[in-house]
């Protein structure tokens, strides 16, 4: 593609972006006499609006009396005289001016002058804003962000009425030239976190860039580490609760989630109808989602190894059922386990891929008639199947941990199977040393869990009573204890 | 929230504390341990000062290499006295291989600092609660008529004397710690007392539970588990092998960062062990594991801790030398 300096010439301009643009459908020039001088105007007619232009600039221009003294007289006075709303900076190179085609805007060419005008005359299709549909609240706003870069700022502006809020648009390093947006509140973001974050993305050089996920692995400290040094959110309100917590928030245009830097294990469990709700309620929810947690994780090796290594921790009677039960299947407890887990993600991963139309049936030929045909065959036993159907349900609770849940799960369930309560302590102690030994930026990840202080008990295992929260508002900073 | 320089003082609490919860015999009469503790929680405290003081003066490679042999034995006597703890307490359930596996996997994650000093904090409160625990479903068999009224002898003092003198190589790895300059008496003292007073105080417990008893008896502690009086949670009892693992496994990586201090000194900045040198590791501490496996583990703890005194000795010596040679110089 053409690098360097705008000529002068406006018809040896045209003449490279007709090789440039020359055989793409949208590309758009007119070429038309302003003052007596000969200029052009390029734009892609899909993202951009002639009309919009036609009000915003030329109908002005056609009014105005004035002299300009020459090419660069007329783009001095559009720049920094006239009443059209005109980008404030010149366009002087190649580069600069196909960012602004690729960006919507329509560009005046001047003939003689080695400067262009931009004019913001976006107009893109886009999709309206929409309720978020995988964050599910009953409370509070019900706004998503949408793919549009703008827009999403918008939102987060809106929620986020203060001065202090930066939205630092930057274009990624990609092929596409994808543009993201690092926001924060300048009074409250410790400034070596945004400092750092800002250099990292900078580096960061991708083939493309679809989602701010993409920027997740770079963030990390430990690539072994399984926990997320991240945290997205659908909701603009989540957003920018996280800001008013000094955190950062990564905006990638065409991207509908933001991505929150950095991020604690608490949060997973956080969300906006805990603060909406009284706080006993809140605080029992929460719990219970730990709970949930929990069972994701240990649930089917906890009965793997029970049934096969540690019977006595069953009580007897539940033993006699259990083993009634095992004796008609021919697999030995931690294959079965393995099998129902596996099928459950295959008919998960089904459901979800499959066209809306027939995902339902996927799921309905998946749960109810391989699940029943396998217990009626002996194939598999009906506790089995319900610890395996209860920790997929416990998974649930805790979306935003959706894939570490089940890489987890399987990590447990085999350790126990083979190594009987050695594997599960084992496995617990990787996935606690896992989310002790992740440090987003140097944060504890397990704050305000670990160690336990007051902020455990103020915002963490439970949350507390509104004037207690608004006394003492959590911050992310730092502490040398 | 963010810490530059992460306390790794929880991690050397749950490394001393487990040392009580997987003795295989008691030491002493509770009695005799509790008068003991006042002169022994200073003087270890103070041992451990001199040492670091001493270290800061007189580190040389030989010391360095010397206190890392010391660390790489302590870590495979402490895989294999849990080995034989399992063994006696669940026959036939892990092999030493199984042990060794599952021990030194998670190694790996407790590589950083940070890692050791938050899984700290954690298993801390983890052990906490499974003691009183414990405790709460023994609570109906502690009987205070168990506790023994006869006179103590010189004897009887010089046991707890000896039990509590123990030298662990916790005492000693906060002179490896980089805060060098603000180093201070009280961590120590702390250190010194909680594990000896929660060494008092479980053998208190136990004489409550067997009485006279309480000498004969083998893995007290775990028996006593054994016949919780809460019908529900006395099945349990087997899970708390997920405790000693998660409990040895950090001691295990604490030393390995303290090795890793000993033997790099040129990288006294980096806060993680990196991962090139696990294949070393594992491989070193299965050899001497293998090696190891039918010593007398009691008789070699006792060896540990006698080698361990001696190694303060010398460390003492060269500190005092290094001292004096630099008063000398600086009179001169």
């Amino acid at each position: 593609m053409k690098t360097g300096k705008l000529g002068g010439s406006l018809q040896q301009k045209l003449q490279v972006l007709q090789r440039i643009f020359g055989t793409s459908g949208d590309f758009y020039t007119k070429e038309l006499a302003v003052a007596g001088i000969p200029c052009a105007i390029v734009m892609f007619t899909g993202i951009s609006s002639p009309e919009k232009l036609c009000h915003l600039a030329l109908d002005m221009l056609d009014r105005d009396p004035v002299l300009f003294g020459g090419s660069q007289g007329l783009c001095d006075y559009l720049l920094t005289q006239s009443r059209i709303p005109a980008e404030p900076n010149p366009i002087e190179d190649w580069t600069t001016l196909v960012e602004m085609l690729s960006n919507g805007m329509s560009v005046l060419l001047i003939d003689g002058c080695d400067q262009a005008v931009a004019f913001s005359t976006q107009e893109m299709p886009q999709r309206s804003v929409g309720t978020p549909s995988g964050e599910g609240n009953m409370r509070g706003s019900q706004e998503a962000f949408t793919e549009l870069l703008r827009n999403n700022i918008s939102l987060l502006r809106r929620q986020f009425r203060s001065g202090t809020l930066v939205a630092e648009i930057a274009t990624a390093r990609t092929r596409a030239k994808t543009e993201y947006c690092l926001c924060y509140d300048s009074a409250l973001a410790p400034q070596q976190l945004v400092e750092t974050l800002r250099e990292r993305l900078a580096q960061i050089e991708l083939p493309v860039l679809l989602d701010s996920a993409y920027f997740a692995s770079f963030l990390k400290q430990d690539k072994m580490n399984l926990f997320p040094a991240t945290a997205y959110t659908e909701r603009p309100a989540t957003a920018c609760a996280r800001l008013c917590e000094g955190k950062a928030v990564v905006l990638v245009s065409g991207c509908p989630y933001a991505m929150v830097v950095p991020s604690f294990f608490a949060e997973h469990f956080e969300c906006l109808d805990d603060y909406a709700s009284g706080a006993v309620f809140a605080g029992l929810i929460r719990l219970l989602k730990y709970v949930a947690f929990l069972l994701a994780v240990f649930g089917p090796g906890l009965y793997v190894m029970a049934v096969s290594f540690a019977p006595e921790v069953i009580p007897f009677r539940l033993l006699t059922k259990l083993a009634q039960a095992e004796v008609s299947t021919p697999l030995p407890p931690m294959l079965e386990m393995l099998g129902v887990t596996l099928l459950l993600e295959i008919v998960r991963e089904a459901g979800l891929r499959a066209p809306q139309s027939i995902s339902h049936t996927v799921s309905l030929v998946g749960a109810l008639i391989i699940g029943e045909t396998a217990v009626s065959a002996g194939i598999i036993s009906v506790p089995v199947l319900t610890m395996a159907a209860a920790a997929t349900i416990a998974t649930l609770a805790v979306p935003s941990l959706y894939e570490q849940s089940i890489l987890f799960r399987f990590a447990v369930i085999l350790l126990s199977g083979l190594f009987g309560v050695m594997g599960l302590a084992c496995a617990a102690l990787v996935i606690l040393a896992m989310a002790c030994g992740s440090e987003p930026f140097g944060y504890d990840y397990l704050y305000p869990l670990m160690p336990l202080s007051r902020a455990t008990w103020r915002d963490g295992f439970v949350r507390n009573i509104w004037s207690a929260l608004a006394s003492s508002g959590e911050v992310i900073g730092s502490d040398e204890t | 929230m963010k810490r530059d320089r992460p306390s790794l003082f929880a991690a050397l609490t749950v490394g001393v504390l487990v040392n009580v919860l997987l003795r295989s015999q008691s030491g002493y009469w509770p009695r005799a341990g509790a008068a003991a503790a006042l002169v022994c929680v200073p003087l270890l405290a103070a041992v451990g000062w001199l040492f670091a003081r001493a270290w800061d003066l007189g580190e040389n490679p030989l010391l360095r290499c010397l206190f890392a042999a010391l660390l790489v034995y302590t870590s495979a006597l402490e895989l294999l006295r849990f080995w034989h703890l399992a063994r006696r307490l669940y026959p036939g359930a892990v092999s030493l291989a199984g042990v060794c596996l599952m021990t030194l996997l998670p190694v790996i994650y407790l590589r950083r600092v940070s890692a050791i000093s938050q899984t700290a904090h954690v298993v801390l409160c983890l052990l906490g609660l499974a003691t009183a625990f414990m405790l709460l479903t023994v609570l109906p068999r502690l009987h205070i008529t168990n506790l023994q009224v006869v006179a103590l002898t010189g004897r009887d003092y010089a046991a707890a004397c000896r039990e509590q003198l123990t030298m662990y190589p916790e005492y000693l790895l906060p002179a490896l710690w980089p805060e060098r300059g603000n180093r201070s008496f009280r961590p120590l003292y702390k250190l010194a007392a909680m594990a000896i007073w929660f060494d008092v105080g479980v053998h208190f417990m136990l004489e409550l539970f067997y009485g006279a008893a309480l000498p004969l008896r083998v893995d007290p502690i775990h028996a006593a588990a054994r016949c919780g009086a809460l019908s529900v949670f006395n099945r349990l009892e087997s899970l708390q092998l997920i405790l000693w693992v998660m409990a040895i496994t950090l001691k295990l990586a604490l030393y390995l960062y303290a090795m890793r201090r000993l033997l790099k000194p040129e990288g006294k900045k980096d806060t993680a062990v990196s991962l090139g040198s696990f294949p070393l590791y594992f491989s070193g501490i299965l050899l001497l594991c293998a090696f190891l496996r039918k010593v007398d583990i009691d008789i070699a703890m006792q060896a540990r801790s006698a080698v361990t005194w001696g190694f303060v000795a010398l460390a003492g010596i060269g500190g005092a030398a290094a001292w004096l040679c630099r008063s000398v110089k600086r009179c001169c």
